[in-house]
């Protein structure tokens, strides 16, 4: 009985065979001869990697390739994993069905600190020793790349290469070199020193101090490939929609925000482009609704154009345009016309003016009271996101969080007669993450975090109508651990893992006894991590070239303690650095 | 309104009912087939399945009846262009009005995949999990007939309002062959409505009969 044949007779005994069964619309020709294969791992189920934009960029580009073919593997749930073993299958590609242990590429897309015991886990479940230096010319190169390379040292050991940046072109020249290095039946160290020559990887095990690793930047994103044939989940998944990109890198500034450091230089699309893509999206999968995804929507220069052309096709087509990530700064009262949602989401971030110039949130006063437009226009559930333990904040700060929410419930309640709206808070704890002005921030402690959500709690609780949710303080402090941690913590994931850490972003298999222990284990502490670090001391990550420099972040730091905030990208340049990546499309 | 008639196959054996009405509306907007929607408060698309099937079985015998005005023909072709491996395209059928598939199909064969041998269906008595309880029934009126095909075995089961599903006579089956047939040893082969106290083959009552 061949392994398909195997796989699929345990398939029946676990939850949502529909997972791992494959077989989606526009997945590659499996017929097709290929010289190199690459297997792209998610390290979580399938439903949340399947929602994944940058795997399916990836994958489309690689399948577009005559000779090369992309296939996916998601974390199976716990049951499968159990299965995997009693029956002795090694993890398979959900395509093919072929161990992940036969293709000439495994690449993990990392996107989130609460995942990297799970990348053990599928190492684990593939029969893949977790160590690069484990691993000979017989196992595939395995590689990492996605938000998280920020800062790759709390997981370098376990890949041979990680791609520091946007993959979308080097990620092809690794499958292409590596296939052609398994031909020629190369040494593992000549293929990782023909990587390592490559802009934006990084090989950990060639690493030489003092060297530096330049960001991979997708210059012309413009005529870059584009998404046009994402897979069609068969089970439902967390964003079943088609999504569109509009533009990477953010204008804001926004200095507790990664991401908008992270993907400088500003790069927008026209709406041409956008348009062509949107409807190539939809076309070729059938989907129902389209969002616009970028960091910040609103702010896109050609909005009100690409809305417009967006409209009339999605309503001739039946298609549901979805604006995610509004900045109220930019909300527009002819934005909420047209969708006909009944809950709008807004992130002020911090409850007083003082604490969103120290973390230069430019909404001010005035700009939340706009939300009086979508009262007006039938809108009655509004979302609030904010963050707690930001740099400099005093009880005052959660205090003008309650403030806020009674200010919103006044102004409904003058427009709409008495009646009061439904308004949910989100707050979630402050984390500092590297490539960002905080990340030389402590984290507030464990017992800070306690206190201060207890203390919102007690004055939310007072204000009728109000839905308070908010982050785990033991997850954010492990969150914030990894973010900024250094090589030493590849032990302390192993140990983690050893001791049963999985899927610890799933609040119903997070272990914070695990974790404490393969810390102490290891000797380290989380609070060794999450303390405030010296300006004069090295950064784990400093090695890493984002083209934002060290000086502007430090420069923005220091701003930010005086309260004073930094202009919006759009009107002029703020001299960042990342101009030495590429043009900035929005100067 | 037309009806299409499908396998579901290899991965899509995997793909529950809802999915699959998921599935169905991305295949006819992919197919750019137009179907016409109800009318009402909340619009949905005139699409019609036959009852479910049991998830991890095969089936040569499903159903989707849609309301469109495109030719037959054309809407075979398109459907069978948009449609993924899972799902072949088997015929297609044309009626005046919906027949009504969920609601008429009383009956369908299976074939489970082990060698045939003479089968006692009296005192067909099984047991199964539901919301967490055992229930112990005996399903004898639910199982119409058991038969040789090809050699493996087949039999007639209660579909629709009196139902029993395949995989729910496994074990008992198991025992009384000295088998171990799995749910993915199951094949749907045919589905039967009832008309003037006659099982009909659905293909037939598509074809032939005048809709009651």
């Amino acid at each position: 009985m061949d392994l398909k044949e195997k796989f699929f007779e345990i398939l029946p005994e676990v939850e949502k065979p529909g997972r791992y069964s494959g077989g989606e619309w526009n997945s590659p020709d499996l017929k097709k001869p290929v010289k190199g294969d690459m297997c792209f791992c998610f390290p979580d189920l399938y439903e949340i990697g399947m929602s994944n934009l940058g795997i399916q960029i990836l994958y489309e580009i690689v399948n577009d390739q005559k000779d090369f073919r992309a296939e996916r593997c998601f974390a199976p749930g716990l049951d499968l994993a159990k299965k995997l073993k009693e029956n002795d299958i090694p993890l398979l590609s959900i395509e093919s069905k072929k161990p992940l242990k036969d293709f000439t590429v495994v690449g993990f897309s990392v996107g989130f600190e609460l995942l990297y015991s799970n990348i053990l886990y599928m190492l684990d479940l593939a029969r893949i020793p977790f160590f690069a230096k484990e691993r000979d010319e017989s196992y595939p190169i395995v590689i990492a790349g996605g938000p998280c390379s920020v800062n790759p040292e709390p997981f370098k050991l376990f890949f041979d290469a990680i791609v520091c940046g946007e993959g979308e072109e080097v990620d092809l020249e690794i499958l292409k070199i590596v296939t052609e290095g398994k031909r020629l039946k190369l040494k593992k160290r000549e293929i990782l020193e023909k990587l390592k020559a490559l802009e934006g990887v990084y090989v950990p095990e060639l690493y030489r101090e003092g060297e530096r690793v330049k960001k991979a930047v997708i210059e012309d994103f413009e005529h870059a490939p584009s998404l046009r044939r994402p897979l069609v989940p068969t089970i439902e998944s967390v964003h079943d929609r088609a999504t569109l990109e509009l533009y990477r890198g953010c204008a804001s500034g926004c200095r507790f925000c990664q991401a908008g450091f992270w993907y400088r230089p500003i790069r927008e699309k026209s709406a041409d482009a956008c348009f062509d893509q949107a409807v190539s999206m939809l076309k070729s999968t059938g989907f129902s609704e389209l969002s616009l995804c970028s960091l910040s929507t609103s702010d896109y220069s050609h909005l009100e154009e690409l809305e417009g052309r967006l409209n009339e096709f999605c309503d001739e087509h039946r298609v549901y345009l979805a604006l995610p990530s509004l900045r109220i700064s930019s909300f527009k009262p002819g934005m909420v016309d047209k969708s006909r949602r009944s809950s709008l989401t807004f992130a002020p971030e911090a409850g007083t003016q003082r604490l969103r110039n120290v973390i230069n949130k430019n909404v001010s006063e005035e700009e939340i009271d706009k939300i009086s437009v979508a009262f007006e226009a039938g809108y009655d559930s509004v979302k609030l996101y904010f963050m707690m333990g930001l740099p400099t904040e005093t009880d005052e700060d959660i205090r003008g969080i309650a403030e806020i929410v009674r200010r919103l419930q006044g102004i409904y309640k003058s427009l709409r007669g008495g009646r009061i709206p439904n308004i949910s808070v989100s707050c979630a704890v402050f984390i500092p993450k590297p490539c960002t002005p905080f990340q030389w921030e402590a984290q507030i402690s464990f017992d800070e975090m306690r206190r201060k959500q207890n203390f919102l709690r007690g004055l939310l609780s007072k204000i009728k109508g109000v839905n308070f949710s908010w982050h785990g303080a033991e997850t954010s402090v492990l969150e914030a651990a990894l973010a900024r941690g250094d090589e030493r913590l590849c032990a302390v994931i192993v140990e983690a893992y050893r001791l049963g850490a999985r899927f610890d972003g799933w609040t119903e298999h997070f272990k914070w006894d695990v974790w404490q222990k393969a810390f102490e284990n290891c000797g380290l502490t989380m609070q060794e991590y999450t303390r405030e670090r010296a300006e004069s001391e090295p950064l784990a990550w400093d090695f890493i070239d984002s083209g934002v420099t060290k000086a502007y972040l430090l420069l923005e730091r220091h701003k930010s303690r005086e309260g004073v905030t930094t202009k919006n990208c759009r009107e002029g340049c703020n001299g960042c650095g990342a101009l030495s990546r590429g043009r900035c499309t929005v100067l | 309104m037309k009806t299409v008639k499908f396998a579901k196959l290899d991965s899509f054996t995997f793909i529950s009912h809802i999915d699959m009405l998921r599935h169905m509306t991305r295949i006819l907007r992919r197919a750019e087939i137009p179907v016409k929607r109800s009318n009402g408060f909340n619009p949905h698309a005139l699409v019609f399945f036959s009852p479910p099937l049991v998830l991890g079985a095969r089936s040569f015998a499903e159903y989707v009846s849609i309301d469109t005005d495109m030719p037959l023909e054309e809407l075979l072709a398109r459907f069978s262009a948009s449609a993924p491996d899972g799902m072949k395209v088997i015929r297609g059928f044309e009626e005046d009005k919906n027949p009504n598939l969920q609601g008429k199909i009383v009956a369908s064969d299976y074939v489970f995949d082990a060698p045939y041998s003479p089968i006692n269906i009296e005192k067909f008595e099984i047991s199964y999990q539901k919301k967490g309880e055992t229930v112990n029934e005996d399903v004898s009126s639910k199982l119409f007939c058991a038969w040789e095909r090809e050699g493996k075995l087949a039999m007639r089961l209660a579909t629709g309002n009196t139902n029993l599903r395949p995989d729910r006579i496994l074990s008992e089956l198991n025992a009384r062959l000295g088998a171990s047939l799995r749910v993915t040893d199951i094949e749907k082969i045919a589905q039967y409505v009832e008309i003037e106290g006659k099982l009909v083959d659905v293909d037939e009552y598509l074809t032939t009969i005048e809709m009651i």
